[in-house]
């Protein structure tokens, strides 16, 4: 029964049978939000998850990429061809490069390694507010901090009090509070916004 | 306590790189973006006078550091078990702000999960989902 495979082992048989994932079709969809329902989670509350991972990619070789952890652990993650990558958007293995920040959910092999069932580079969530508006850009003050979010035309979406997401980011007003979605500019503090969700 | 409906969204927590570096260990100074943990908006008094759920006509029960809360994505059914390790999130920014996956739908800002637990249960992508949470 192909749609009863559970995902540890597809990603276990794609990694270490060293063959690459022919999409998700034939095993049932791995779109994020059908694959985080498909699971139970068993880790315990407060506990760390040993199936996550975050930190900067310090190299990418082949299809695994090694990350230095933020509190110093070092993570070695399998990508596949089943991982569902984010970078500002939706995209391919190829558009990560070394110095992205990262999160990872995937799962753990005997050896350690992390096969990636979903990655998300330079994702960044914030709370902040407005201080001022420029062309295509918002000038963010996020805990007592600038940040630079461009809005990118025909890809930031902007979601007012809870209504449908639409491109319009002009009724954003200076001195509002928001909440971003968006992906980091490495070693800057500028961000490309994907979702603005503006407050009342 | 009954299940509360409302939103559910993330944030980082502990060490951390790009922006979310300055964020610190939450106010239970325990919190890492690694671990199943989550803030909640009424620890204390004095994290209740600031996330004020009241004010949007939420009424959230006082729970303290360690305690755990059941999170369940309205969007699939996926559900995580997290322990309190932050005040947030500050509902009464986006009071009345409502989050739907069909006809389900979660009204105010209820809980901020780590990025652990959150992509637990959805996509970190999403940012924002409808919820339940319940003690058991």
């Amino acid at each position: 029964m192909a749609n009863t495979m559970d995902r540890r082992r597809l990603l276990s048989t794609a990694v270490l049978g060293g063959a690459g994932i022919a999409g998700a079709t034939a095993l049932g969809s791995l779109a994020p939000e059908a694959a985080f329902a498909a699971e139970p989670v068993k880790i315990a509350p407060g506990a760390p998850d040993p199936n996550f991972a975050e930190g900067r990619v310090t190299s990418i070789t082949g299809s695994v990429v090694l990350l230095a952890g933020s509190d110093g652990a070092l993570h070695r993650i399998q990508v596949t061809n089943g991982t569902s990558i984010w970078k500002f958007q939706p995209t391919t293995f190829d558009k990560l490069t070394k110095g992205d920040g990262m999160y990872v959910r995937g799962v753990r092999l005997p050896d350690g390694t992390l096969a990636a069932d979903s990655l998300w580079a330079n994702i960044v969530n914030l709370t902040a507010h407005i201080a001022s508006v420029g062309r295509n850009v918002l000038y963010l003050d996020h805990h007592g901090k600038r940040l630079i979010g461009h809005v990118v035309p025909g890809t930031t979406a902007a979601v007012y009090n809870g209504t449908p997401a639409i491109s319009d980011v002009s009724l954003l007003k200076v001195g509002g509070h928001v909440q971003v979605i968006g992906a980091w500019h490495p070693d800057t503090n500028e961000i490309s916004i994907a979702t603005v969700y503006a407050a009342n | 306590m009954a299940a509360v409906t409302g939103e559910v969204s993330w944030f980082c927590c502990g060490s951390a790189w790009g922006p979310c570096a300055s964020t610190g260990r939450g106010a239970c100074g325990t919190c890492t973006s690694g671990n199943f943990q989550h803030a909640w908006p009424n620890t204390s008094a004095a994290c209740l006078a600031i996330t004020r759920p009241d004010v949007c006509g939420t009424s959230l029960s006082r729970r303290t550091c360690g305690f755990t809360h059941y999170t369940t994505n309205l969007c699939n059914g996926a559900r995580v078990g997290t322990a309190i390790a932050d005040c947030g999130p500050q509902t009464d920014l986006f009071c009345g702000e409502r989050a739907c996956c069909g006809s389900a739908c979660g009204t105010n800002r209820i809980i901020d999960l780590t990025p652990a637990a959150y992509s637990a249960i959805a996509s970190l992508s999403t940012g924002l989902r409808p919820c339940s949470v319940d003690t058991v």
